[in-house]
């Protein structure tokens, strides 16, 4: 075609260098800027190190910021540029025609090549990290659990046979292990100065491991749509020093003291007087037991141990913790809970959740499995 | 197209014109211009519920609407937008368009075409009838997580209503879907190979394929939610052994296809629309095409990175294939960046709006790439940083698109021209808000704002910003009344216009505009994938000759 020769459809491009280069720089600047504008902005009161994981989440955020950045300016400066460079001049007839290039088989291998060693790069630094924000927290000195409801947060405590609504109080520099879940709907357990999110999911328990590091009031949200008073949903977390945190807990075992003391025969060990009922054990086993064990032939398979005939079961005479299979220890074995050498782990019964009654009524119900 | 030909001879005369020749019509044209009309209403009808949405969101700790109106609507707002509008549009392009780019007369299956429209209408007046129930329209999210949706918690009507709706559209695509496949494989004119397909068909291929391997997902997941709620069922109960989690697996693994069954159809419209208006052929054919069946393929293994925070799913596998599927998007926005450079580009309303579809679903890309990275999902998950990644994706990517179809296909569905200076301000509106009301929700995510919130309390920054968000809002629905009206006048006046008023590359601009009910009196010969393209440089060459 003649109109090939039309200056401005000539080698690259007018002015192709300079525009790569303005655009090179453009992406530097702006990704320095990007790298030191302070998040403290975003997140007030928040300071990279608020738990142990923050700083490492920030940092990727912040990579992955910037590599974008240069993407988003290197191709809509290329889109505008080439929009402008290559648009038809007024004198070129409605007819021109741009150069009929089909293919250019070399840059096509390039530009599939770099932007999967970069993406393999990104994949490999969040894997890294994700893998910090799931094992990298030290052993947790101890467990809360939040257990949403419609439309409150409950917080439980080790030693506390009570939930706390809507307030949760950490101990400054230790490692703490959340456990997460929910008795009616999808929540979301979300403090968004941590960077850490969970959703609450009935009939799973999941954790998060993390050390708070900077002491203050944080804001907890929901953020799994959970129904009307959705945005309602919100608690306080406090993260303050040990003596604080335990002087808090301490007075929160008082209250629930007096609270319980009309049921204070039934307390701990008190489940064995109980008679148990074994129809109202296995409702308490669907909804406390039955994501790890198989009670009945019915049940679907689970990692746990198999409770059928736990008492009668020849091949296995003893618990798991060695004593022998009595409704006694059977009780004292979910009241205590029990944490085995691997990986899995019984929770207590503070932490299912189950009271002295449901202990009773979940013995009955394993000892009629005969 | 004087004369009568043979293949309007069966039509009885009293289907010919008029409501009924609409309502018992198998023509693909006027099934696409149903569907296009429909989808385009529910644009309208969702459009004002986001309108309703950003207004109670406008300041903190109003309360414009109640908080279960507040539900209702942004359940229908997204149920609306994705399965009413922007699938079916969609859809309908691809009746209007595929047979006429591939040269056939009509679909594969002409009746299977119309039952195909007409349930589709159905499911989404169902879905839209559930407001007239007594507890309101379905309020669980247009994505219906379980216990939130089952009978305890969501005992109206509204929520079957909704389910049986979307079933209803669900088949409607992949009978659709089936057709498509059909017609381009069956139907294709002498000398349209494989290879010479346009792009769009292409896409609308892998979008088909996609749907086939997606929807049954859903099809099933709510046909198991339907016998929770009122046949005693127990599939997402986890007190009877049932599993939340696993009602989500099913959802996303229709629901991340979606996605690409929402863009992939996009990536066609914008591929025809720069390669037209840069005077040149698509850059990379072969890996444009590959890029569109690698993307489909991708998006088949990536649906539990919408569960990372569940902690029901191995986030290291999902993660990875995730980022990988950025490598096809990535080559696609180089080939287009390819097919503008040194091309003879007009910057018409059409070639606009597919330069702003590339801008904006750039950011949404980009920021797609960044929650793919589960530590950085942790904190960005059910914020505002996702409601303003996927509106990059599709409002400012799948939405600007179709207004670029509209303004390209326009002529050749109704033998119209959009006036171009309305269509340009209408551009500019639509850019500037859409940017303007989406922007700032990253930083709102950011600053730790959850999504689905009734209304917010007043911290720094929140208000402003959500202000200036609804100021877009407002911005964008100027920009959609211009379009209206820009459509109300071009159609009065019936400007005269060309068969071929944008010198277009594809077979559809071989024809008529509009086109006769058999498309086609002649076909020019099908050498390349650009037909009429070729058409016109021989003539060209021919009178330079003389």
């Amino acid at each position: 075609m003649a109109l090939q020769t039309e200056p401005h459809k000539m080698g690259m491009g007018p002015g192709f260098w300079p525009v790569t280069i303005g655009l090179t720089l453009l992406g530097i600047v702006s990704g320095i800027l990007i790298g030191i504008l302070p998040l403290d902005y975003l997140l007030p009161s928040s300071s990279l190190n608020v738990t142990d994981r923050g700083a490492d989440i920030d940092f990727l955020f912040r990579f992955m910021s910037i590599i974008g950045n240069a993407i988003f300016v290197y191709v809509t400066g290329f889109v505008i540029y080439f929009a402008i460079a290559f648009r038809r001049r007024k004198h070129e007839p409605i007819e021109s025609i741009g150069v009929q290039i089909h293919d250019l088989p070399a840059l096509e291998f390039w530009w599939s090549i770099i932007p999967t060693v970069i993406l393999c790069v990104l994949a490999i630094m969040s894997i890294r990290v994700w893998y910090l924000v799931q094992y990298g927290t030290g052993a947790p000195a101890f467990a809360v659990e939040v257990i949403g409801h419609q439309y409150n947060f409950e917080f439980r405590y080790p030693g506390l046979d009570r939930g706390i609504y809507n307030e949760m109080h950490l101990p400054l520099g230790r490692p703490v292990r959340v456990l997460v879940t929910s008795v009616d709907v999808l929540h979301s357990f979300w403090v968004p100065e941590f960077r850490l999110k969970a959703d609450t999911v009935p009939g799973l328990v999941q954790n998060l491991n993390f050390t708070p590091q900077v002491a203050g009031t944080y804001l907890i949200e929901c953020t799994e749509f959970c129904g009307v008073n959705h945005s309602f949903m919100q608690a306080k977390l406090i993260v303050e020093p040990q003596a604080k945190f335990n002087a808090w807990l301490d007075a929160q075992k008082k209250t629930a003291a007096v609270a319980a003391a009309p049921a204070a025969s039934v307390a701990p060990s008190g489940s064995l007087a109980l008679a148990g009922d074994a129809a109202a054990g296995k409702t308490s086993f669907k909804q406390k037991c039955s994501s790890c064990h198989k009670a009945e032939a019915s049940d679907p398979e689970q990692d746990g141990p198999d409770l059928e005939h736990v008492f009668t079961n020849k091949a296995h005479p003893t618990l798991v913790n060695g004593q022998s299979v009595s409704p006694a220890h059977v009780a004292a074995l979910i009241e205590s809970g029990y944490k085995g050498s691997g990986p899995e782990a019984m929770p207590s019964a503070q932490q299912t959740g189950a009271s002295a009654k449901d202990i009773a009524n979940l013995t009955a119900y394993l000892a009629s499995l005969k | 197209m004087s004369g009568v030909s043979t293949r309007d001879l069966p039509v009885p005369a009293l289907a010919r014109t008029g409501l009924l020749s609409w309502i018992a019509t198998t023509d693909h044209k006027r099934i696409g211009i149903m569907y296009m009309v429909t989808a385009f209403a529910f644009f309208f009808v969702a459009g004002i519920m986001a309108m309703l949405i950003r207004a109670q969101l406008a300041q903190p700790n109003q309360s414009i609407v109640t908080s279960h109106t507040y539900s209702q609507l942004f359940t229908l707002h997204g149920t609306a937008m994705i399965f009413f509008f922007v699938v079916p549009f969609a859809f309908g392009l691809a009746n209007f368009l595929v047979p006429l780019q591939i040269g056939a007369p009509d679909m594969a299956f002409p009746r299977l075409n119309a039952f195909t429209y007409w349930i589709f209408l159905l499911g989404a007046l169902t879905v839209m009838s559930g407001a007239a129930t007594n507890g309101g329209a379905a309020a669980s999210g247009w994505f219906a997580y379980v216990p939130l949706s089952g009978i305890k918690i969501s005992s109206g009507l509204g929520q079957d209503f909704w389910i049986l709706g979307i079933l209803m559209a669900s088949i409607s695509s992949i009978l659709t879907s089936i057709n498509l496949i059909t017609t381009v494989f069956i139907y294709r004119a002498p000398g349209m190979t494989m290879w010479r397909i346009p792009i769009f068909t292409w896409e609308m291929v892998a979008t088909a394929l996609l749907v086939l391997m997606a929807f049954p997902a859903l099809t099933a997941d709510l046909g198991m939610l339907l016998i929770d709620r009122r046949f005693g069922g127990h599939f997402f109960d986890p007190a009877a052994g049932g599993s939340a989690v696993l009602y989500q697996h099913l959802f996303w693994f229709f629901g991340h296809p979606e996605v690409y069954i929402m863009i992939l159809p996009y990536f066609g419209v914008v591929t025809e629309i720069v390669s037209t208006f840069s005077r040149k052929p698509v850059f990379g054919y072969v890996g444009m095409v590959l890029a569109a069946f690698a993307i489909a393929g991708l998006s088949m293994g990536v649906w539990a990175h919408h569960m990372f925070t569940t902690g029901a799913v191995s986030d290291p596998f999902f993660s990875a294939v995730s980022f990988l599927i950025a490598v096809p998007t990535g080559i696609k926005f180089f080939n287009w960046i390819g097919t503008m450079w040194r091309g003879s580009i007009s910057l018409t309303t059409p070639m606009l709006f597919a330069v702003g579809f590339l801008l904006n679903f750039l950011n949404g890309g980009i920021t797609g790439v960044m929650v793919a990275s589960p530590p950085i999902d942790f904190h960005a998950e059910d914020s505002y940083f996702l409601v303003s990644h996927f509106h990059y994706v599709i409002g400012g990517g799948s939405l600007f698109a179709i207004f670029a179809a509209l303004f390209f296909w326009f002529p050749k569905i109704f033998g119209v021209k959009l006036n171009e200076y309305w269509g340009k301000v209408c551009f500019a509106f639509e850019f500037i808000g859409f940017n303007l009301t989406f922007f700032p929700m990253y930083f709102l995510g950011v600053m730790g704002m959850p999504r689905r919130v009734y209304t917010y309390p007043n911290l720094p920054g929140w208000g402003s910003l959500n202000a200036l968000a609804t100021l877009g809002a407002a911005i964008m629905a100027v920009g959609v009344i211009i379009f209206v009206v820009n459509v109300i006048v071009s159609a009065i006046r019936r400007a005269p216009v060309p068969d071929d008023p944008w010198g277009g590359f594809t077979l559809e601009w071989a024809t008529t505009s509009p086109p006769p009910a058999h498309n086609f009196d002649r076909l020019p010969p099908i050498r390349s994938e650009r037909p009429v393209f070729d058409l016109r440089q021989s003539d060209l060459g021919s009178q330079r000759k003389r």
